[in-house]
C-alpha cells in the first residue's frame, strides 16, 4: 500500500536535542534490519550542543537513484525513494557519495546499501515512521500540514534546497520562518563556513511586550578561570 | 531518458545476439538433423529472450553511470601489473560471492539459502535443457551396444555410458534434482515472504511473487512429466508437456523485465569490486570543509562527471569548487546549520 | 560477612555487567500480544506497549493515545525491552561463597528465605528489632513499597527504613511541605502550552526528562518565554530565550535577587499575598541584602541576566516554575526549592489558569514511593509518623497495636553511618544501589563491609549486592503489576508483561515469604498487588495523598488518576465513587482535608507559607587548594547506577563511559587536550575519566555523569554534606581540581565499557 499522501514527513533540526531517539527506534524497524537508518550528528560538539537528525528527504528527481549503475533505487508513486533492491545493488557507493543529504550507507558485509525508507513497514499501512513517533522534542514530525500548521504557528514548510546550483525539491519538509515572503529556498551550501553559536535562541514571541534580553554570544565571557 | 540512437544500439545488439544464436542452432545441431521439432516452441522462446536481454542489457550500460562503471571496471581489471593477480581475485570472488552466496547469506539465513537452492536448481535445470533445446547435445544408441548412449556435443561424440548405469540415471532425472533444488528454495523464499514483516512491507507481487511462483510452475509440471511417464503410463501427458511449454515460455519471455534480470546484472558485481578496490587504495579524496578522507578520489572525480552527464549541477558558485567535495557527514552538519542560519535571520517580532 | 567474597573482576567476569544480545534483527517474530504498561525508568512514566511472545519481551510499539507522551520515547524507553532474557538475570538466590571462582553460588529459593529469616531473627534477638535496616527504592511500585515500609514496621518492628528517593526529591518534598502542606506538582503539563513563562531551574530536561522538551517548546510555539538556569548549556538551554550561567549551589542566592529586583519594580501579586499566604515581609526583609551587584558576584550570574528574569517572571501573566536536581541536591537544597517557591507565591500565579510549579521527579516512582511509607518519618497517605492520630490510622488499618508502630527511623545515609557505628547489623535492601548512588562512596563500601548480615533482593548482580551475603531473585518492572505515580502525580497502571523467570519472585512474594519464614505472617498474606492496593486505599484514605477513590479499573479507564482522590467527599463525607482524581491544586474553590475550607492550601489558616531561603556557600566550597566546581548528573543514553542500562547494548554505545566535561578555556589552562585521561581530585579521592572539552559549561566547572561503577564512578569523590532538613547529599558541587593524567588509569585495559 502507499503512504497516504496527506502524511507528510516536516524535520525542524533546531528542536533536535541530541538523545538519539530516534537513532534507537530507527533500528526497531522491520525494514531496516536492526540497523538503524537515521544519522543524528553532533554540528561540533566542542562549540555546542546542537545536534541535527537527518533523515532520506526522498528527492522528487533522486540523485542516489540516477547515479546508481545497478538501477537499484526506486522511487515508489507515493513519492518514497526505497532503499536499494537486494537483488540489484552492487555496493559500489556511488549513492553514499552523492546524496547531498549524505544519507545513504553501505554494508559491506552483506553487498549491499541500506537507507531511510520512510519506515516503509510502518507508513504503508498509515502508522508513523518510528523516528517521528518517538522524538521526544519533536524535531521529526509525521502528520497531516493541518496538524502542522495548529502546532508550529511560527513555522513554515519549505521542501527546495540549494546545492551550488543545483535546486532539490523533496518529499520531506523542513520547517523554516513564516514570513510574508514564499517559503524560502534552504541554501545548504550556504552554509559550508558556518559553524554553531554556543547559544541559539531561536523562536520569536508572538505577541506581547519584548523584555530587553541579554544577547546569545558566549554567557561565560565574564567567568574567570 | 533514453535517445533514438541508444535504443537503435540495442536493438542492433539484440538482432545480432538473436542472430548468432540462430546460427549456432543450426550449425551445434548439424544443420537441425539433432533438433528436436517438439522443442521449437522453447527454441522460438529462446531467441526471443535473447533479444530482450541483449537489448535491455545494452540500454542498461548506457545509462551513464553503468557505462562508466563497466569502462572504468575492465580498465583495472585488465591494467597490466595486475591482471594474473586480478583474474586469481575474481576467481576466488565468483566462488565466494557467487557459487557459495555468502553476501546473501550475510544478509539471513533463510534468505541466504532459499536463494543458493534456486539458484543452484535454475543453473542445473539450464544447463541441461539449453543445449537440448538448440541441438547442442544429443544422444543416439551406439550401434551394435544396444544398451549403450552415446552423447553428441555440437555433433561431435564425447562419450558413452550404458543406459541402465548410475550414471545414466543421474543424467536422464537431472531435471528432477534440478527441480527438488527449486521447489525446495522457492517454498524457503515463500515461507520467509510469509513471516518476514520488512520483506512483506515492500514486496510487489510483479516483482518479488510471479518469478516465484513461474519457477515453482516449471518444477512442478516438469516433475508431473516424469511421474506422468515413469508410473501413470502417460496420463495426460500431452496436456502436462503443453502446460510445461507454457511455464518455461513465459518464464522465458519475462526474463528481460522481471526480477530475474538480475542473474545477468549481478556479475557487474565483480567489476565494481575492482574498482573499488583500485579507489579505496588509491589516493582519497578530502573533504574541504573538515579535510578528513571520505572516499576515493577516482570515485569522487568519476561521479562528478556523471552528475554532469546526468544533467545535475553541483558546482559550487563562482566556479569554486563542487558540492561533491564535501564529506557526507559535514554535509549533513550544513543540512542543520543551513536551517538555523534561517531562524537566525529571520526578522524579529514579524508574524506570518 | 558482607564483605565481597572475591576479586571484583572475577564477580564482574561471571555476572555482568555485559551486553544484552544485540538488537532485534529478527523480523520474523510476532508478538502474541502487546502490553500497554509504562517506562521502567525516570518519573515521567512514558506509555508503552511491549510485545511478548512466550514469556519473553522482543520489542515494543509506541503507546500513542496515552496522553502524557502519545507514542514519544527516549532512547532507554526505547531500549528497555533488551533488560528481559539478559544474561545476566539473576535466576536462582545467590549466596555468598568465596571458596567459588565467582564468589557465590546458587541456592534454593526457600533455602534462602529459611536462611535470611534465621539470620535475622538471630540478630533482633540478641541486639533489638533496630539492628535490622530496609532500604528501599523509588522504582518499585507504590504497593511494594507501602508493603516494604508495613514489614519493617509490623514484622520486623525496626524504626530503619529508608529508600533512595533520599537522594532524589527529598528536597523538595520538604520545601513543599514547608510552603504549600502538600508534596505535589500542582498541574499536569499540559497547562504548560498556554502559559507565558516557563522557568526552569537545576534540570536538564532534554536527557533526564526528555518527553517534558516538547511540552516546553511546544508553549514556546505559542509565544512563551523560556529561562533556564544551569552551569552548563544543555540542549533546553541552548535555544531559551534567557539563560542564567549559575555557579553550582547558588541557587537560593539567584532567587533572592531576583525576588528582590520584582519586589523593588513593583512585579508582585499583592493581592493575593495578603490573601493567600503569611510570611511575605520576613522574605522580603532578606531579600534586601540581595541586591544586583552583590546577586551576581556571589552567582555568577551578570546583572543584566538577572533584571531580564526579573523582568520576565515579573510582567508574566501566567507561568510555569520546574525545577530538579540540579537546585535541589545541595547542603541548602531546600532552601534553593523555597527560594523558587517565593517567587512563585510572589507573583500570585499558582492555582490559577495555565500556571504551575513543581520539581520533576526523576525516579519512576519518585512521587508515589514518597508517598506511603517506605520514607523514614512518614507513614502511608504521607502521614506523619510523629502524628499520634496518623498513627492511630494506620495501626487501626493494619490492625496492630498503635504503641507497637515503631517511631522515625533515620535517612539513607545516616543509616550507612549508624551501620559504620556498629548500631545496624544487618541489612535487607530492595532496588537500591548505594555503592554508586552515596555520595563518598568508599565509606559506603566500608560500612557495607561492617554488616553481620546483607540480603539483597534485584534482579541483576548490582554493585552494592556484590558485598551480600544472600541475594534472593526479585521481578523485573515487566513481570510484576501495579501502580506507580508520575511526575505530574498522576497514578497509573503498570501491567504484567511476563512471568518471573526461574526462581526469580516478584518483590512483594520476597517480602511477604520473608515474614512467613519469620513467623509473623500476619498482615502479609496478600494475593497480589492488588490486594495490597485495596489496603494501601484505606491506608491512605483521609491523609493528605489519599488514593482511596482510586481503583485499578478507573485507572484503566481514564489511563491515570490524580491524586488526591477521596472515595468519601472530604466536606460533606458523601460517598464520591465517580471523583476523577485532582488535576490540578490550590484552584480557588477547592477544598482540602487540612484547611477544611479555609482556604486552598494544606494549612489550617488555608494559606501557603512564605520561608526565608536563608542562602549559605555550599560545603567543601572551593578555595585555593581546590579551586574548581565539580558538578554530577546524569546523560540520556543511561539511568541512575547503571543496572539496567548499563547492561543493554545500544544504550551503552550511545555513551559507552563517563567523561570530564570541562571548558577549552580551562582545557588550555590545565593542559588538557579533547580525549586526553584527566584526574579529577578532591579532598575524599581522585577519578581518572576522559576529557571532553567543550565550552558549553561554565570555564570555573567541570561536569563527571554518575552512572559508572568501581574507579568509574564519580560519587566515590562527592562530598557527603547533606541537607540538614531533607538530608539529600550535595551531589551537585564540590570543590576540586583537575589535572591530565600521567598515565591511563589501571582499568582502561580490564574492563569494558560498562563495567
Amino acid at each position: 500500500m502507499p503512504v497516504p499522501a496527506q502524511l507528510q514527513f516536516f524535520v525542524d533540526p533546531s528542536r533536535c536535542i541530541g538523545c538519539q531517539s530516534c537513532v534507537q527506534a530507527c533500528s526497531e524497524c522491520d525494514t531496516h534490519k536492526g540497523e538503524s537508518m537515521i544519522h543524528l550528528e553532533y554540528v561540533d560538539r566542542g562549540a555546542s550542543v546542537q545536534t541535527v537528525p537527518v533523515v532520506c528527504m526522498h528527492c522528487e528527481q533522486p540523485t542516489c537513484a540516477e547515479v546508481c549503475p545497478a538501477d537499484a533505487i526506486k522511487r515508489t508513486g507515493d513519492g518514497v525513494v526505497q532503499s536499494a533492491r537486494k537483488p540489484r545493488c552492487i555496493a559500489c557507493g556511488n549513492c553514499v557519495v552523492a546524496c547531498p543529504f549524505g544519507v545513504p550507507e553501505l554494508y559491506a558485509d552483506r553487498q549491499l546499501m541500506m537507507k531511510c525508507d520512510m519506515c516503509y513497514d510502518r507508513t504503508s499501512i498509515g502508522k508513523k515512521p518510528m523516528c517521528a513517533t518517538v522524538c521526544p522534542s519533536q524535531a521529526l514530525f509525521f502528520g497531516t500540514r493541518e496538524e502542522l500548521e495548529e502546532l508550529r504557528p511560527q513555522s513554515t514548510p519549505t521542501n527546495r534546497f540549494r546545492f551550488g546550483e543545483q535546486i532539490i525539491t523533496t518529499r520531506v519538509k523542513v520547517l523554516a520562518p513564516k514570513t510574508k515572503a514564499p517559503p524560502p529556498l534552504l541554501d545548504v551550501t550556504a552554509a559550508m563556513d558556518d559553524r554553531p553559536e554556543v547559544r541559539h535562541a531561536r523562536l520569536r514571541v508572538l505577541g506581547g511586550a519584548p523584555a530587553a534580553l541579554p544577547p546569545a554570544d558566549d554567557p561565560f565571557a565574564e567567568v574567570e578561570v | 531518458m533514453a535517445q533514438p540512437s541508444g535504443r537503435a544500439r540495442a536493438t542492433a545488439w539484440g538482432v545480432a545476439a538473436t542472430a548468432t544464436l540462430a546460427v549456432l542452432i543450426v550449425a551445434g545441431s548439424r544443420k537441425l538433423a539433432h533438433f528436436d521439432a517438439a522443442l521449437v516452441g522453447y527454441t522460438f522462446a529462446t531467441l526471443f529472450a535473447v533479444f530482450g536481454i541483449t537489448y535491455r542489457y545494452v540500454m542498461w550500460l548506457q545509462r551513464p553511470p553503468t557505462r562508466l562503471y563497466w569502462r572504468r571496471g575492465w580498465q583495472v581489471f585488465f591494467a597490466a601489473r595486475g591482471l594474473p593477480r586480478n583474474v586469481l581475485t575474481a576467481a576466488r570472488r565468483a566462488v565466494v560471492e557467487f557459487a557459495a552466496n555468502r553476501f546473501i547469506f550475510v544478509r539471513g539465513k533463510l534468505r541466504g539459502t532459499a536463494h543458493w537452492l534456486i539458484m543452484w536448481g535454475c543453473v542445473l535445470g539450464a544447463a541441461i535443457t539449453f543445449p537440448l533445446v538448440w541441438g547442442w547435445v544429443h544422444f543416439e544408441t551406439v550401434p551394435g551396444k544396444i544398451d549403450h548412449y552415446r552423447t553428441l556435443v555440437f555433433g561431435i561424440p564425447a562419450g558413452e555410458f550404458a543406459v541402465h548405469s548410475v550414471l545414466a540415471f543421474l543424467i536422464f532425472h537431472g531435471l528432477v534434482w534440478a527441480s527438488f533444488l527449486v521447489i525446495a528454495g522457492v517454498m524457503l523464499a515463500f515461507r520467509r515472504r510469509m513471516i518476514d514483516q520488512g520483506a512483506a512491507a515492500v514486496q510487489q507481487f510483479g516483482e518479488d511473487i510471479l518469478p516465484l511462483v513461474l519457477l515453482l510452475g516449471i518444477s512442478v509440471t516438469g516433475l508431473m512429466l516424469t511421474v506422468s511417464y515413469t508410473w501413470m503410463k502417460g496420463y495426460a501427458y500431452s496436456f502436462l508437456a503443453i502446460l510445461h511449454a507454457v511455464t518455461v515460455i513465459v518464464t522465458l519471455l519475462w526474463l528481460p523485465f522481471g526480477k530475474l534480470f538480475h542473474v545477468f546484472q549481478r556479475p557487474a558485481q565483480l567489476g565494481v569490486s575492482f574498482y573499488k578496490d583500485e579507489s579505496t587504495s588509491g589516493e582519497q579524496a578530502r573533504c574541504r570543509r573538515c579535510d578528513a578522507p571520505y572516499a576515493g578520489a577516482t570515485m569522487v572525480r568519476d561521479l562528478m562527471t556523471v552528475e554532469r552527464e546526468l544533467g545535475f549541477r553541483y558546482e559550487l558558485a563562482g566556479g569554486e569548487g563542487h558540492y561533491q567535495e564535501v564529506c557526507p557527514r559535514c554535509r549533513r552538519a550544513m543540512f542543520g546549520l543551513a536551517q538555523s542560519a534561517l531562524w537566525a535571520s529571520a526578522p524579529k517580532g514579524e508574524e506570518g | 560477612m558482607a564483605k565481597i567474597p572475591v576479586d571484583e573482576l572475577a564477580i564482574t567476569h561471571a555476572y555482568g555487567p555485559h551486553l544484552s544480545e544485540n538488537v532485534r534483527g529478527k523480523t520474523t517474530e510476532q508478538p502474541d500480544k502487546l502490553v500497554k504498561t509504562h517506562c521502567c525508568f525516570c518519573g515521567q512514566q512514558c506509555g508503552i506497549q511491549l510485545k511478548v511472545k512466550q514469556n519473553e519481551v522482543i520489542g515494543f510499539e509506541p503507546w500513542e493515545e496515552f496522553p502524557f507522551n502519545r507514542g514519544m520515547l527516549c532512547p532507554k524507553g526505547v531500549k528497555r525491552y533488551l533488560q528481559g532474557s539478559h544474561p545476566d538475570r539473576l535466576l536462582t538466590a545467590l549466596a555468598r561463597d568465596p571458596s567459588s571462582p565467582s564468589g557465590f553460588r546458587p541456592m534454593a529459593y526457600e533455602a534462602a528465605i529459611e536462611r535470611a529469616a534465621r539470620e535475622i531473627a538471630r540478630l533482633q534477638e540478641a541486639h533489638g528489632p533496630g539492628a535490622v535496616a530496609v532500604l528501599g527504592g523509588a522504582s518499585l511500585t507504590t504497593e511494594k513499597t507501602y508493603l516494604l515500609g508495613k514489614f519493617a514496621r509490623v514484622c520486623l518492628k525496626t524504626p530503619f527504613i529508608d529508600y533512595n528517593g533520599r537522594l532524589c526529591m527529598v528536597s523538595a518534598g520538604v520545601g513543599n511541605k514547608k510552603a504549600f502542606g502538600i508534596d505535589r506538582v500542582t498541574s499536569p503539563w499540559a497547562d504548560m502550552l498556554e502559559t507565558e513563562v516557563i522557568w526552569i531551574a537545576g534540570s536538564n530536561v532534554a536527557e533526564c526528562s526528555p518527553i517534558t522538551t516538547n511540552y516546553v517548546w511546544q508553549a514556546r510555539e505559542r509565544g512563551a518565554r523560556v529561562i533556564v538556569q544551569d552551569p552548563r548549556i544543555t540542549p533546553i538551554a541552548r535555544t531559551c530565550d534567557l539563560y542564567l550561567p549559575v555557579k553550582p549551589g547558588r541557587d537560593a542566592a539567584l532567587f533572592a535577587g531576583v525576588l528582590s529586583l520584582m519586589i523593588e519594580q513593583g512585579r508582585i501579586d499583592r493581592e493575593f499575598i495578603d490573601a493567600h499566604t503569611v510570611g511575605f515581609d520576613a522574605v522580603a526583609e532578606y531579600c534586601k541584602q540581595w541586591t544586583p551587584a552583590h546577586t551576581a558576584e556571589v552567582t555568577g550570574v551578570p546583572e543584566r541576566s538577572l533584571r531580564a528574569a526579573a523582568e520576565l517572571w515579573g510582567q508574566a501573566r501566567s507561568s510555569f516554575m520546574l525545577h530538579a536536581r540540579g537546585i535541589e541536591h545541595h547542603s541548602i537544597g531546600v532552601q534553593n526549592v523555597l527560594g523558587s517557591i517565593n517567587l512563585v507565591l510572589a507573583s500570585g500565579r499558582i492555582g490559577k489558569p495555565h500556571s504551575g510549579y513543581g520539581t520533576i521527579v526523576g525516579q519512576a516512582n519518585g512521587q508515589g514511593g514518597r508517598e506511603h511509607g517506605q520514607k523514614c518519618d512518614q507513614l502511608p497517605g504521607m502521614r506523619d509518623i510523629s502524628n499520634p492520630e496518623h498513627r492511630k490510622h494506620i495501626a487501626s488499618v493494619w490492625g496492630v497495636e498503635e504503641a507497637s508502630i515503631p517511631g522515625p527511623g533515620v535517612d539513607a545515609y545516616e543509616l550507612f553511618r549508624k551501620i559504620d557505628a556498629g548500631e545496624i547489623k544487618a541489612l535487607v535492601a530492595f532496588c537500591f544501589n548505594p555503592k554508586i548512588s552515596l555520595p563518598d562512596s568508599g565509606f559506603v563500601a566500608r560500612a557495607l563491609d561492617k554488616l553481620e548480615f546483607f540480603a539483597a533482593v534485584d534482579f541483576f548482580l548490582n554493585d552494592t549486592a556484590r558485598h551480600a551475603d544472600l541475594i534472593l531473585p526479585g521481578s523485573l518492572q515487566e513481570e510484576d503489576e501495579g501502580t506507580v505515580t508520575q511526575v505530574e502525580g498522576r497514578v497509573i497502571k503498570i501491567n504484567k508483561a511476563i512471568d518471573c523467570p526461574g526462581e526469580a519472585r516478584e518483590d512483594w512474594r520476597v517480602v511477604q515469604d520473608l515474614a512467613r519464614a519469620l513467623g509473623r505472617p500476619h498482615g502479609f498474606t496478600f494475593s497480589g498487588p492488588r490486594e495490597i492496593f485495596e489496603e494501601l486505599r484505606r491506608a491512605s484514605a483521609g491523609g493528605i495523598s489519599d488514593y482511596s477513590g482510586i481503583t485499578y479499573e478507573k485507572l484503566e479507564a481514564q489511563m491515570g488518576v490524580f491524586w488526591p482522590c477521596p472515595a468519601h467527599d472530604p466536606a460533606s463525607g458523601a460517598p464520591t465513587p465517580d471523583n476523577p482524581g485532582t488535576p490540578r491544586l490550590f484552584l480557588p474553590d477547592s477544598y482540602n482535608p487540612i484547611a477544611k475550607g479555609a482556604g486552598r492550601f494544606y494549612f489550617p489558616d488555608g494559606k501557603a507559607r512564605f520561608v526565608v531561603a536563608d542562602y549559605r556557600a555550599p560545603a567543601d566550597d572551593v578555595d585555593a587548594e581546590f579551586p574548581l566546581m565539580l558538578t554530577t548528573g546524569r546523560v540520556v543514553s543511561q539511568f541512575l547506577s547503571g543496572t539496567q542500562t548499563r547492561r543493554i547494548g545500544p544504550l551503552v554505545k550511545q555513551y559507552p563511559e563517563p567523561r570530564l566535561e570541562l571548558h577549552p578555556r580551562l582545557a588550555d589552562k590545565l593542559g588538557v587536550k579533547d580525549g586526553d585521561w584527566t584526574t579529577c581530585e578532591t579532598r575524599r579521592g581522585t577519578i581518572t575519566v576522559r576529557a571532553m572539552v567543550v565550552t558549553t559549561i561554565r570555564p570555573d566547572t567541570v561536569f563527571i555523569p554518575y552512572h559508572w561503577a568501581g574507579e568509574k564512578s564519580v560519587n566515590r569523590v562527592t562530598v557527603a554534606a547533606q541537607d540538614p532538613m531533607s538530608k539529600i547529599p550535595q551531589y551537585k558541587v564540590c570543590a576540586c581540581r583537575v589535572a591530565r593524567a600521567a598515565a591511563p588509569p589501571a582499568y582502561s585495559t580490564k574492563l569494558e565499557p560498562q563495567q
